[in-house]
């Protein structure tokens, strides 16, 4: 086969130069973005005269980045797929309530965890039935269930808060430490290599990405894309109840505005985690890294002692510059 | 406008090829280790560089995009494969190895099916032909008998057939005035290059090309909606340099567009609303206000001289046939003072009467002084509009025709699908 | 006759529901809270009712533009709005100027909106949930959380004040503004080319409409309308709160969906936004007397939302298939 070879040739040099290119370019964001987190972790060392290495700081610094990174993950999931879930602050809030309710009439604590996650499950799972089987946009089903939730947890407390949290939540997630790391941490990293290594090499981790890339071509090749949906926002239900657990550990108290804003934190956490705001890209890696980032400077804003009303300007400004950034990227990569 | 492939840009191109049915390890995960095993002596074969298999397949161009996917069908061992135009988007190197994997894929056993309206294409590659025009099997050669003057023969019989001349043909226009639009070397890679022409007032310029030929986006272009790379475009003997449609309309240009469900209509909307769309703006009054009088005027005016059949004006677009919609979408521009009308596919998908009823409009507007380009595949009406006729192939112009007649059917179309040019007027 | 008939199918189609869910509403609100039309209660509900209402007009612009168009920020807006006039009235400067002073934020707000969906081409719900919480920020942070109420008497007038026995802020703001965006959609060059541009945005570039143009106004114009609506509530509560407005994205969203307005573009209207504006605001009313909690009525906004959005999407469907029923069903 004589003509290939001149053939082979010309496709050798072409597609040796992309793939070169494209390997810098992936490794290039999250080194970015872990150099940016060490950068931010120096300053704030310097700036706070040591007082951001005191043992407390860095529990609360610890579990703080575990709170927003668990739900990060599923939302990932879900805006690596094109949609949106502004509604989890209020799942918070709904889980942590359950929770305190069960807590209140004494339940053992491996049933409660088990009720907490089920029933993030179903709220995750009453979006999914509008967003993947009725098709409706996910900003308004979310932004509607949000405020559904919200008052669920109202009416279920009554106007009271519920402080009957046993300490063992705080002991696991908060006091017990793998050397100065927090357990809460330990298993959100845990949490994250498993859901890095479902969406690398599992097929429903494959069809999140194919379908953010083109739902089309995914329907169209008969790719689940309703069951992944269902599967992510069920997820990330489930896992904005440990967020809740988590939470209860760190405060032992629940109201009716436990959880509230919380979701911005999560969006912000992901979008600059290098998530793709149009879809079919984006890493769970990415969105712990954007997670820590976002939470060591809301650590800086309290140690510096500047106004806790910095983190919504700050927080909203960051989003943007990253969504700026990734759209400049990905433009870039259009003109090749 | 292209025939994209069904790719999934922020995949691999291993999973790319593999999504739909992937090789599964024994803990049910994505084996990649397999697939690209599966995948390397394939992408040998058809001389595809294994390095790219890792790489995101949106950082390919196009054209590769689709050479990548044969190895999808080769993977799943069809037995057929089909090929609709795929050297559409494909460069003259990419498309010569598309050529040679071809000749790989009949030797090792594959049955092809190559649809293409480039007859060069065929005259290299094909062992038999079927000739297909408007969903009609109009003929079939086998090898012995595949020869261009056969295969052009059977394609403008068709053609000529459905010729009915024109009750009356437009004759070009001598005259000493400058063309009203000229183009010089418009270029804009790898859509369409060097293209360089003029129209006079009072001309219908035909542009004959095949689907994907650059004709439409020579006329986005012109229209401010494409940005040319270079060339300049004068208008009335001035350079301008147009960056929107909308300073388009105001220099006059209109453009009819090719698609009309996706570019056209406004879905929703009365009648009235898409027929005025254009002109809203030299339809209001002192405070931006909309005269509905006036609208109502311009629909009347355009109701009885388009004959448009219609239930109110303020209906909805979608009530109206085809046809109707379409007179709509050009009365829209004939409500406009337009020195320049682009036409693009102005009868497809139209039932005949109002087809010959848009022609007759076409070369009524040129005598009321227009300058008209119609852009159109359909070799028929390009006959019976033009009075002069420029081909497009692959971006570029091809052949041009100062005067048009019906002998030059086989011409034009042998030029339109590549065949060596035989004999050009002037 | 004929025409009168047209009419009537003409109001039938488009505001049917709403009129038949607003009747419904008027009723259940009789049954929860007898007596609740007197003319002291429809005055006081008309009192409430104009800042959402002018914020949900705003909303109604964004979504008509179509191109996933939503602002979730106009809560943040119509809070930094009223503290920036809270501010410079504390600082003795004229009210008048401090009162434009706070509308000219709420403009340059939306036009910070505007050019980051339509220029900077970030889609218009990431761009406005993060403004939401940085404008929000902003307020908090010119304020230190505070509340504000440094305000000369006279400026209680557009709040509190009467006008032929009507809330001065219904007559002087509500119903101009309402009467100019209805001129504006249906009777100008502006309103043709934003329903055109929600209904086919390709198709409106090629008629020569300037899309991005078009679309930036909607926000500019809503965070104008948001502004007016925080310098309202400030007169009327004669505070200017910079924690204002934290769900008054969702209510003017699920005000502008039950109106009418389609979530794709290109179908909605001013009055179908006003009717519905009628009905949240009678369901809030009548939640209040009854005393039930602000979240309670949020959640039940929300629970209206989705179940708006559901039967929405039914009659598109509906629509789509010619009126025929659906084969399934």
């Amino acid at each position: 086969m004589k003509p290939l070879a001149i053939a082979t040739q010309s496709t050798g040099t072409l597609s040796v130069n992309q793939s070169q290119q494209s390997g810098k370019r992936s490794v290039r964001y999250e080194t970015i973005l872990l150099i940016i987190v060490a950068a931010v972790v120096v300053i704030i060392a310097i700036g706070s005269h040591g007082n951001f290495w005191s043992s407390s700081n860095l529990t609360s610094l610890f579990v703080n980045a575990a709170i927003t990174a668990v739900p990060a993950i599923g939302m990932t999931m879900v805006i690596v797929m094109g949609g949106i879930d502004v509604s989890i602050g209020s799942v918070v809030g709904l889980t942590a309530t359950v929770a305190g309710l069960a807590f209140e009439q004494n339940w053992p604590i491996a049933l409660v965890v088990v009720l907490t996650l089920v029933t993030g499950a179903i709220a995750g799972l009453i979006n999914a039935w509008f967003i993947a089987s009725r098709k409706l946009p996910p900003i308004i089903v979310t932004l509607g269930t949000m405020s559904i939730w919200r008052a669920v947890v109202y009416a279920l407390l009554g106007g009271n808060w519920i402080s009957t949290i046993p300490m063992t939540l705080t002991t696991w997630f908060v006091l017990d430490k793998l050397w100065v790391i927090p357990w809460s941490f330990v298993l959100t990293v845990a949490i994250v290599l498993v859901a890095a290594y479902m969406l690398r090499r599992r097929p429903m981790g494959r069809h999140v990405y194919a379908i953010g890339s083109n739902e089309e071509a995914a329907g169209v090749l008969g790719l689940p894309t309703k069951r992944v949906k269902y599967m992510a926002y069920v997820f990330l239900g489930a896992l904005t109840a440990i967020a809740a657990l988590m939470t209860l550990g760190q405060s032992p108290l629940v109201q009716a505005t436990t959880g509230s804003g919380f979701e911005l934190d999560v969006i912000a956490a992901v979008v600059i985690g290098g998530t793709s705001i149009l879809g079919g890209r984006g890493t769970v890696i990415g969105s712990l890294l954007g997670a820590i980032l976002t939470q060591l400077i809301s650590d800086g804003v309290i140690l510096f002692q500047i106004q806790p009303f910095w983190n919504g300007v700050v927080t909203g400004a960051m989003i943007i510059i990253a969504v700026i950034m990734s759209l400049l990227n990905q433009r870039g990569a259009a003109h090749e | 406008m292209y025939q994209e492939p069904l790719i999934f840009p922020h995949l691999s191109v291993l999973e790319n090829i593999f999504i739909g049915h992937p090789i599964l390890d024994r803990f049910g995960n994505f084996d990649t280790a397999a697939m690209r095993e599966k995948a390397l002596p394939i992408f040998e074969s058809l001389g595809l560089d294994p390095d790219i298999l890792p790489v995101s397949i949106s950082k390919l161009r196009l054209g590769y995009q689709q050479l990548v996917l044969i190895a999808q069908a080769l993977v799943y061992d069809s037995r057929l494969i089909m090929f609709d135009e795929p050297t559409s988007i494909l460069s003259g190197a990419e498309t010569d190895h598309l050529f040679n994997v071809i000749t790989f894929l009949r030797q090792s056993g594959k049955a092809v099916v190559y649809i293409s309206h480039r007859l060069e294409e065929l005259l290299v590659i094909a062992d038999e032909a079927t000739v297909l025009t408007d969903g009609r099997v109009v003929g079939h050669t086998d090898r012995s008998e595949l020869e261009p003057e056969r295969l052009l023969a059977l394609m403008a019989g068709k053609a000529t057939r459905d010729y009915a001349a024109p009750r009356e043909r437009k004759l070009s226009v001598q005259s000493e005035e400058p063309p009203v639009l000229e183009v010089e070397q418009l270029t804009l890679d790898p859509l369409y290059a060097n293209v360089s022409f003029a129209v006079r007032q009072g001309e219908v310029l035909g542009l004959y090309g095949q689907v994907g030929a650059g004709r439409s986006e020579v006329a986005l272009s012109l229209f401010g909606y494409l940005r040319p790379k270079s060339g300049t475009v004068r208008l009335r003997g001035q350079e301008v340099r147009i960056r929107s449609p909308r300073q388009a309309i105001a220099q006059g240009i209109g453009y009819l567009p090719e698609d009309r469900k996706l570019q056209g209509i406004f879905s929703f909307q009365s009648i009235s609303s898409n027929l005025v769309s254009t002109v809203l703006p030299r339809l209001a009054g002192p405070l931006s206000n909309i005269r509905w009088r006036e609208v109502a005027k311009v629909v009347n005016r355009f109701r009885t001289e388009l004959n448009i059949k219609m239930g109110a004006p303020s209906d909805s677009i979608i009530s109206l046939s085809g046809g109707g919609q379409q007179k709509v979408m050009i009365a829209r521009w004939m409500a406009e003072n337009l020195t320049v009308a682009i036409l693009d596919e102005p009868t497809r998908g139209i039932d005949v009467v109002t087809k010959r009823d848009i022609h007759d409009l076409i070369r009524s507007l040129a005598e009321q002084g227009l300058a008209i380009i119609v852009i159109s595949s359909d070799l028929p009406e390009v006959l019976a509009v033009s009075s002069r006729i420029m081909v497009m192939n692959r971006g570029s112009i091809v052949a041009s025709y100062e005067e048009v007649t019906d002998a030059l059917a086989e011409d034009i179309l042998g030029a339109a699908i590549g065949m060596p040019a035989q004999e050009e007027a002037q | 006759m004929s025409r009168g008939a047209g009419v009537f199918r003409k109001i039938g189609e488009n505001y049917g529901v709403l009129i038949l869910v607003l009747v419904f509403t008027v009723v259940g609100a009789n049954i929860l809270q007898p007596g609740i039309l007197s003319l002291q209660n429809v005055s006081s509900m008309i009192t409430f009712g104009v800042e959402i209402g002018l914020i949900a007009l705003g909303e109604t612009l964004v979504i008509l533009g179509g191109g996933g168009g939503i602002d979730l920020s106009v809560g943040s807006m119509y809070a930094v709005s009223q503290v920036v006039v809270g501010l410079l009235a504390q600082g003795h400067v004229n009210i008048l100027l401090a009162v434009a002073a706070g509308l000219a934020a709420g403009v340059v707000m939306g036009f910070v909106n505007g050019l980051l969906v339509t220029r900077v081409k970030i889609p218009a719900i990431i761009t406005t949930l993060a403004t939401m919480y940085a404008f929000s920020g902003v307020a908090l942070l010119l304020t230190d959380g505070i509340d504000v109420s440094a305000f000369p008497a006279s400026y209680s007038f557009i709040g509190q004040g009467l006008i032929w026995g009507l809330p001065a802020q219904f007559v002087l703001l509500y119903v101009p503004a309402a009467l100019l965006l209805w001129v504006v959609l249906s009777k100008t060059v502006y309103g043709q080319q934003l329903y055109l541009t929600g209904t086919n945005q390709l198709a409106a570039v090629l008629s020569g409409i300037n899309v991005k143009q078009v679309r930036m106004w909607t926000y500019v114009i809503t965070g104008f309308l948001a502004a007016v609506a925080g310098v309202v509530d400030s007169s009327r509560l004669v505070t200017a709160r910079p924690d204002a407005g934290a769900t008054a994205n969702l209510a003017a969203i699920t005000i502008a969906v039950l109106g009418g307005t389609s979530i794709f573009g290109g179908k909605g209207s001013v009055w179908g936004t006003a009717i519905a504006t009628l009905v949240i605001t009678l369901v809030s009313y009548s939640f209040s007397l009854a005393n039930i909690n602000s979240v309670i009525e949020t959640g039940t906004i929300g629970g209206v939302l989705i179940v708006v959005i559901l039967f929405q999407g039914y009659l598109v469907r509906w629509f789509a298939r010619g009126g025929r029923a659906s084969a399934k069903a």
